[in-house]
């Protein structure tokens, strides 16, 4: 129907840049058609609005035309212009009633009273609001204000009708209602809604057309079905709706290789061994008993909806090092006699630093402090060490004047990183010390030891580039730890499907995955993101 | 809250000593006559009689209404449109604008009322000015003129500072949607901003008027000591003539205008922000 009818609104190479040299929109072409429903979508901050708002004629474009009927009309004043604007926030007039607002335009075009009157009432009851007429405006719903500022825009007539994130300000259960209103009234009035979102769902259940943005460009055109089905590229697949995206080779056309594994598929005009991404949806994705599936993986977690599970299958693990905790008590020692206190904890140090090390830089690295058990005076302290600059653990020990002493360990270590040439990556942890007391107190205990380990993982193309240590593994219980020593393992995602199944699975067990050669979606790698 | 009770008793102790007192002594004085000994009152309606009997008086009194009218007029007419363009500055230069119109007010409003007698005497600043074209010297001291143009100057930063308050605050958005719907500047100035602004307007023009009524140095310093407001009257009542049952009988009919005076702007007030409701 679209292909056939007759374009209205022209965006010729729309660039829009600020005084600040922030560039919005990079060269927007788009073309709209009579009667449409068109949806801009895309994050905030993507240029849907300043889009939207050159057409308002709110702000002028730094270059490029806007033609409206084949007439350009980038320097028409708004209020010549035959479009109307929902605004974000409604903006109705606060020192008007409900009539007075709709009937705002009418009376500036100084039409007949009667005749104002009758629109104006028309339209209330489009909008279902025929015994609100007098009402003031600041007395009405969120919803009823936002029903009242798409009468005020379509009792104007205009053959275009702007919508600025109009359901953002209502709670979920009334957007679901205005989302099939504002349809139905389109299909009435039968003119063309221009509609901004950052709602995936709102633009799929409405849209007869959706233009998908990101960071000032448009990314894909296309209906709900195309653009949910047959993303462009990783943005647009990530945007619209849950999805996985695997690695891929293009061995011929209709065949791709992924996980190792060939697997027929539906897509064409691919270069012979061209990496690509591959998307299957997380509703086109089944779980079935291991050996009958054409993947295989451990569940490792399951989330149940209602309707169906939230489940997370790992058919990889990603790369992964142990490091060890040692936990110490770091009660004070006491001598009775001499009425001191001493107190040191273990530590650990480079290889390198092992070589010149000073009496006072192992106190420090050690925290290590005595003082009068009564006044809380400090008393200086001794050090006695045989650590050597090798790899290996070695006793130090901290002693008063008046022979109070303590013993504790110190560990010698190289780096410690473990490299995955199948995810191209780098991890990198360290062997720790740690009191109770901190592991008792800390309240996000993953990120605590992600930070004392100083784990962290990078990919081997570009060292800048970090890759998410996802996973933190213990076999201890924080809040019951005694001292000794732990292993913590460090691991970064490795390939995980999202499946949406209704089968129950249990976490840890062993399934296999299905899905069908036409639910895979191949899309070119590294197309504009 | 209610152990923070105690907390309001200071001042409540202030306001009554302060402000409570001082205005009943002004109503005991304007009921009585004077020589009163010191626990006899002897009460009277005279000194009220006096005032609205005397042609003389209510000449005044008419003048001082009219001064104060002609002021708030001006101060209106010339305010909104100084508020109307700072509001339209980008940020910064709205700030400064600001700064700039309440800056004079930091200075002492006797200094600034001084430094216009420097100006406007026939041997002044404006007349040497004149006479370089071989005009003048016009009379501007010691006219209506004079006193109108004190009045204005000292109390118009009150005015603007209301309506620039009002018009700032006010949603941009609403002057897009005007546009959208088809307004033009004209219009959306009628129907949108300036409905809008009224109540600024009205909290302006209260500001305005009663400093402007009850004002005496600035007619004394500007009109010269011929001419004469009620604010005059009642200064000289008690600092001359020494008849404190006058003074404070004129005061008290000052005080009943003034509420009045506000009870209907206050009702102006309402019956705009109600506009829509009808």
């Amino acid at each position: 129907m679209a292909e056939e009818a007759k374009k209205l609104i022209q965006f010729k190479n729309i660039v829009k840049s600020f005084e600040d040299g922030q560039v919005v929109l990079k060269g927007v072409s788009l073309d709209i058609y009579e009667n449409e429903f068109v949806t801009l979508l895309g994050p905030s901050g993507c240029g849907k609005t300043t889009l939207l708002r050159i057409l308002g004629g709110f702000l002028q474009p730094t270059e490029g035309k806007v033609l409206f009927d084949g007439e350009d009309i980038v320097n028409v004043p708004p209020y010549k212009r035959e479009i109307n604007t929902v605004f974000q926030k409604y903006a109705l007039f606060p020192h008007m009633n409900v009539y007075d607002n709709i009937a705002f335009g009418l009376t500036i075009k100084k039409e007949p009273k009667d005749v104002i009157e009758q629109k104006v009432m028309r339209m209330l009851r489009l909008v279902n609001l025929e015994d609100y007429a007098r009402r003031n405006v600041t007395e009405m719903s969120g919803g009823q204000q936002q029903r009242i500022a798409i009468a005020r825009a379509l009792v104007n007539e205009p053959s275009v009708l702007l919508l600025d994130e109009p359901l953002g300000a209502l709670d979920l259960k009334l957007r679901k209602e205005m989302q099939h209103e504002l349809k139905s009234i389109q299909q009435e009035v039968g003119i063309t809604f221009i509609f901004v979102t950052h709602d995936q769902e709102e633009a799929l259940t409405m849209s007869d057309k959706i233009v998908v943005m990101n960071a000032g460009e448009i990314q894909q055109i296309g209906t709900p079905t195309e653009i949910y089905r047959r993303p462009v590229n990783e943005f647009v697949a990530n945007f619209i709706g849950e999805t996985n995206i695997i690695d891929g080779v293009m061995v011929e056309d209709d065949l791709v290789v992924f996980e190792d594994k060939r697997f027929p598929c539906s897509a064409r005009g691919f270069d012979k061994n061209e990496k690509v991404d591959v998307v299957i949806r997380p509703e086109h994705l089944d779980i079935v008993p291991r050996g009958q599936g054409m993947l295989k993986g451990v569940v490792k977690s399951q989330l149940f909806k209602g309707m169906h599970y939230d489940t997370v299958v790992e058919t990889r693990a990603g790369t992964s090092i142990t490091v060890k905790m040692q936990v110490a008590a770091d009660k004070p020692v006491t001598n009775d006699e001499a009425g001191e206190k001493i107190s040191a904890s273990g530590f650990l140090l480079d290889v390198e630093d092992a070589a010149e090390l000073s009496d006072a830089k192992v106190i420090a690295l050690a925290s290590a402090e005595a003082w009068v058990s009564e006044t809380e005076e400090n008393v200086s302290i001794n050090v006695e060490h045989d650590i050597k600059p090798e790899t290996g653990e070695y006793s130090v020990t901290f002693s008063t004047a008046a022979g109070t002493s303590i013993t504790v360990r110190a560990l010698v270590v190289t780096e410690n990183r473990v490299e995955s040439t199948v995810y191209q990556e780098e991890i990198y942890a360290m062997n720790f010390f740690k009191k109770v007391e901190d592991i008792q107190e800390s309240i996000a205990l993953d990120t605590d030891l992600k930070m004392w380990a100083t784990a962290s993982a990078w990919s081997l193309e570009d060292e800048n580039e970090k890759v998410e240590i996802t996973d933190v593994r213990y076999d201890f219980d924080p809040e019951t730890i005694t001292p000794g020593v732990y292993d913590v393992t460090f691991s970064t995602e490795g390939y995980e499907y999202k499946v949406s199944t209704t089968r129950a699975a249990e976490e840890g067990s062993e399934v296999g995955l299905i899905f069908r050669p036409e639910d895979i979606h191949v899309m070119k790698k590294g197309a504009k993101r | 809250m209610k152990q923070f009770r105690s907390m309001t008793y200071p001042y409540v102790a202030w306001i009554s000593v302060m402000i409570v007192v001082p205005m009943l002594l002004i109503v005991l004085y304007a009921f009585t006559e004077s020589g009163n000994d010191v626990l006899t009152f002897r009460f009277t309606l005279d000194n009220f009689a006096r005032f609205v009997t005397d042609r003389v008086f209510l000449a005044v009194l008419w003048r001082s209404l009219c001064i104060a009218l002609i002021t708030t007029v001006i101060c209106v007419l010339l305010g909104y449109p100084i508020a109307y363009v700072i509001a339209q500055l980008p940020g910064r230069g709205n700030t400064i604008m600001i700064l700039l119109i309440t800056m004079p007010t930091w200075v002492n409003m006797l200094v600034r009322t001084y430094a216009w007698m420097g100006i406007l005497q026939d041997e002044g600043v404006l007349n040497g000015l004149l006479s370089v074209f071989g005009i003048g010297p016009v009379p501007m001291i010691h006219t209506s003129f004079a006193v109108i143009l004190g009045m204005v100057y000292n109390f118009i930063p009150f005015m603007i500072l209301q309506i620039h308050t009002s018009l700032d605050k006010m949603d941009k958005n609403l002057l897009n949607a005007a546009a959208d719907l088809g307004a033009d500047g004209l219009h959306t100035f009628l129907r949108v901003t300036l409905p809008l602004s009224l109540p600024g307007v009205i909290s302006g023009i209260t500001l305005v008027f009663l400093p402007a009524v009850s004002s005496f140095f600035i007619p004394k310093l500007l009109g010269g000591g011929q001419y004469v407001l009620v604010g005059n009257v009642i200064e000289s009542q008690f600092l001359t003539s020494g008849d404190w049952n006058f003074g404070s009988a004129i005061s008290l009919i000052m005080a009943v205008i003034i509420m009045l005076s506000m009870y209907l702007t206050r009702k102006a007030d309402v019956s705009v922000a109600s506009a829509g409701k009808e």
